[in-house]
């Protein structure tokens, strides 16, 4: 080969080596360019604008470009939010526009222990905004729209009474009013027709939960479960609740505030640990312990917590035993009493209630009025069903059964229900048993309920 | 001609002290030196002095065993760097990719480099495989090379398998979760191969375990001694097959004829053909340059390849692997789908038959197909036979493969992929 072969051979070696020095200069510097490096920038010209001293703008020059995150390891989260958002600590960026916004602080979260992504979601490693932001394919937390916020609260916290997630209280008012568990298991209360919802915030969005609400056929095709009917508010609500689900398990300290001290959270635990066998509420209860009507106004707060913990240490001689609460149940406990004189309270506790007032209780618990309708009057649609296509009202079971004949039905369900036309397909809703589930004591005030349903002035019929 | 200044700086190096210890013979001046170039380096010697001008025709080998033995160093520079990062458990594997892609500097393009040059490696050396086979480069002395070839096929794909298990994303653990369940229906051994593999019943912690030690030691390792065997033994067999080549005269010196009575010197002994030996010198050129260059210059289009792919294209991530939420449908590592698209009809033929006989065939090829005539030309008129079969063979899995990758969709049934409906998952 002459020389002017290899001479063509250099000319190959300059392109191609030229070819790979641009193509490693080129993947350096697209590596280098990265978002978040411009808005440190922005953050650091704002805090160069803002010193007023010298020492203070030279302090601000010196802030070091880097990627900056929350470590936690007990949530298995790492959060580089703060690596774009840097003043989210800082009250005097009260009012920028995002990433520079500030945060107001929560004294009980401080961002070193529980970092952004718990509450918010989205995905915390990323340092690119939509990668951080999660509305990526192969993310399936992409962040929280804020109207839904407290949803999180519920991943640690009891929804029941959180008196500082007052949304989350009411999603689940909306839920266990709305008759889900008739057909859904959550926390495993509930019947066996749909789904359980133990994990369905953890997989389905906040739109995906409202169109399936309104038309859950939309969504899910060959869907049994009725259209419902929800104000604008309660569809928001009960989304927001259904969103709370997760099936995560707070690890270790995150764990260690299920519930947040609240009068629900004491009359559960007044009606729990038996306080009524002693003492009296509004005239009914026993009489070894004083009357606990106006007990608000005799005690001061602190008195009553330190009761709790340690009847002899305020009360010396007393024959109330130490029932070993917590500070939070002592809390609860409290507010309680101090509600009890506030506001007729005394009537939602069981155990002074009537049978049929404790029955509408049980009826809601379980989810009846999902099928059977509020107060038993049906009208839920049941394709194909001989009962008109509905599921059959309860409010004149009074007239076709004893009490037994009921409770049996209850327990036993119907897994067959009669079709109207036996070409079409089963129809799709049916009565589950109930047995083991429904408590045997709880059974008898739901029939007591359900008997109690029949129209006032209606002359018994056959 | 003047030098140039570059040049000149290297030329001094070379007359220093230091220099001429570590390069024998400088830039070579004089045909002498460019031989004595080739033989007295340790990089270059496994190559001979002089090729045959057929040999460096980019026509006849395409440089396809070149290029995959390019790619395997790719993924060894960047396997290492990966490895600085990559913890094998499954609490953290997955979040290191994370980690790569989002403050690891360069992380992502190193890993896209590597997915990348995995994937063309599996390519490359399947196309050189055909370059041989159509050229009949296996036969008679190289026999035995392409069984070796075979092995490194195995081992090629064998690396890209265990590797595609590390990211620990659900394509990852379903498509191994698949890899291996064909594997379990080889009669008696399938089931214990399987748990062999996993280090249990199903992919988890034993199995990313077992498949990194596989990825970054033992097959790197074994693949890298073949290669080393596999050149060496181009180099022995005569350099690349080509037309006029004496090949009968090609063979071993029976020792036993030779005198006992007597020392013999290596030449006496080496094997018959030096680069000398019955051919005509015209058609021989010094490697040095014009064999060295071109490699060279092929690694430079190598590296070129994968960084532009790299740059551009992330390799897939996809959710954290969730061992109760398989996709629909899952799916091997693409290069498999042949054999699940066999599977899908029969588990027994697609898992075992079909890919037990294609291996067998394989390697017994050389060995069965002994006539020597049409060697080292493309797709020669005696060869029509064999080269019609390997043909269809190919075809045919080149066919089931797209298949398996592009036309199936929810439990495996028919889907063109251009008709496929908006959400095939569950929606969110």
């Amino acid at each position: 080969m002459t020389d002017g072969s290899v001479r063509k051979l250099y000319v190959w070696f300059t392109v191609l080596g030229l070819l790979v020095g641009s193509l490693v200069v080129l993947g350096y510097f697209r590596d280098e360019n990265r978002d978040w490096k411009d808005y440190q920038h922005k953050f650091i010209q704002e805090e160069i604008r803002r010193a007023s001293t010298a020492q203070q703008r030279a302090l601000a020059e010196r802030i070091p470009l880097q990627i900056r995150q929350i470590l936690l390891p007990d949530l298995n989260r790492v959060d580089r939010c703060t690596t774009c958002h840097l003043a989210v600590d800082d009250p005097s960026y009260g009012g920028y526009p995002n990433p520079l916004a500030y945060h107001p602080l929560h004294e009980q979260h401080p961002f070193e222990r529980f970092g952004c992504t718990v509450c918010h979601r989205g995905q915390g490693r990323a340092t690119t905004s939509v990668d951080a932001h999660g509305n990526v394919p192969h993310w399936d937390e992409p962040m929280l729209p804020v109207r839904y916020i407290q949803a999180s609260c519920g991943k640690c916290h009891e929804a029941a009474d959180n008196p500082a997630a007052p949304e989350l209280v009411r999603g689940q008012q909306v839920f266990e009013n709305s008759g889900c568990r008739g057909c859904h298991k959550l926390s495993g209360i509930g019947g066996v027709i749909g789904p359980e919802l133990d994990k369905v915030g953890a997989h389905r969005s906040p739109d995906w939960l409202t169109k399936h609400f309104l038309a859950p056929a939309s969504v899910t095709p060959g869907s049994a479960m009725p259209p419902q009917k929800f104000a604008e508010q309660d569809l928001e609500s009960i989304t927001l609740f259904m969103l709370s689900q997760t099936g995560e398990t707070a690890p270790g300290y995150y764990a260690s505030m299920r519930v947040i001290p609240s009068v629900g959270q004491g009359q559960r635990l007044f009606q729990q640990k038996g306080c009524i066998g002693c003492h009296s509420v509004a005239g009914k209860g026993g009489t070894v312990g004083p009357a606990l009507d106006d007990v608000g106004l005799r005690r001061s707060t602190e008195w009553m917590v330190q009761h709790f913990r340690e009847p002899q240490a305020v009360s010396p001689g007393t024959v109330m035993p130490q029932f070993s609460f917590t500070e939070g149940e002592a809390r609860a406990l409290t507010d309680f009493l101090v509600h009890l004189r506030e506001q007729n309270v005394a009537s939602n506790l069981p155990s002074l209630m009537s049978p049929v007032e404790r029955g509408r209780e049980v009826y809601r618990k379980y989810g009846c009025a999902g099928c059977h309708g509020a107060d038993g009057k049906g009208g839920v649609p049941n394709p194909n069903a001989k009962t008109a296509e509905l599921v059959p009202d309860l409010i004149r079971v009074a007239e076709g059964y004893t009490n037994d004949e009921l409770r049996d039905r209850i327990l036993k369900g119907q897994r067959e229900i009669t079709a109207l036309d036996p070409k079409r397909p089963l129809p799709p809703l049916y009565m589950p048993g109930w047995g083991g589930v429904i408590r045997d004591a709880e059974i008898d005030d739901l029939v007591a309920y359900l008997i109690s349903l029949k129209p006032a002035g209606e002359e018994p019929g056959f | 001609m003047k030098a140039p200044p570059l040049k000149k700086i290297w030329q001094w190096f070379e007359r220093t002290r230091v220099g001429r210890s570590i390069f024998r013979v400088g830039l070579p001046q004089s045909n002498l030196e460019r031989a004595q170039a080739m033989v007295s380096s340790f990089l270059l010697h496994i190559q001979p002095a002089k090729v045959n001008r057929h040999s460096l025709r980019a026509s006849y080998s395409f440089g396809l065993g070149l290029i995959s033995l390019y790619l395997f160093l790719i993924l060894i520079v960047t396997g290492v760097l990966l490895m600085f990062y990559y913890v094998p458990s499954t609490e953290q594997a997955y979040n290191n990719m994370k980690d790569l892609q989002f403050v690891v500097s360069v992380g992502l393009v190193m890993r896209n480099m590597h997915r990348w040059a995995a994937h063309l490696m599996v390519i490359f050396v399947l196309l050189h495989m055909c370059r041989v086979f159509y050229t009949g480069a296996y036969k008679r002395p190289r026999e035995f090379n392409w069984v070796l070839g075979v092995g490194l096929f195995l081992l090629t794909l064998s690396l890209s398998f265990t590797g595609y298990l590390l990211p620990w994303d659900q394509l990852a653990f379903w498509a191994i979760t698949v890899g291996t369940n064909i594997a379990a229906y080889a009669p008696y051994i399938g089931p214990k191969l399987k748990y062999l593999m996993l280090g249990g019943n199903v992919v988890g912690q034993e199995a990313l375990i077992r498949f990194y030690a596989l990825h970054v030691i033992v097959l790197p390792a074994v693949a890298g001694f073949m290669i080393a065997v596999h050149l060496w033994r181009v180099r022995k067999d005569g350099g690349l097959s080509r037309p006029d080549e004496p090949g009968d005269t090609i063979q071993q010196i029976e020792l036993g004829k030779l005198p006992t009575n007597k020392t013999y010197g290596l030449m006496e002994l080496a094997r018959g053909m030096t680069p000398q030996v019955g051919r005509n010198p015209a058609d021989e050129v010094f490697a040095w340059p014009h064999l060295v260059f071109r490699e060279l210059l092929l690694f430079l289009l190598v590296v070129a390849m994968v960084l532009f792919l790299g740059i551009f294209w992330n390799a897939p991530l996809e959710q954290l692997a969730n061992p109760v939420h398989p996709p629909n449908p899952a799916k091997a590592p693409w290069y498999f789908l042949g054999l699940q698209e066999l599977v899908s009809y029969s588990a027994f033929w697609g898992g075992v038959v079909v890919p037990g006989v294609l291996v067998m065939a394989l390697l017994v090829l050389p060995y069965m197909d002994r006539d020597r005539k049409g060697v080292g030309r493309w797709f020669p008129r005696e060869r029509v036979v064999a080269n019609t079969i390997f043909t269809v063979c190919l075809v045919i899995a080149i066919v089931l493969t797209t298949i398996g990758s592009l036309f199936r969709g929810p439990n495996w049934s028919w889907q063109e992929p251009w008709k496929r409906p908006p959400t095939v998952t569950e929606g969110r």
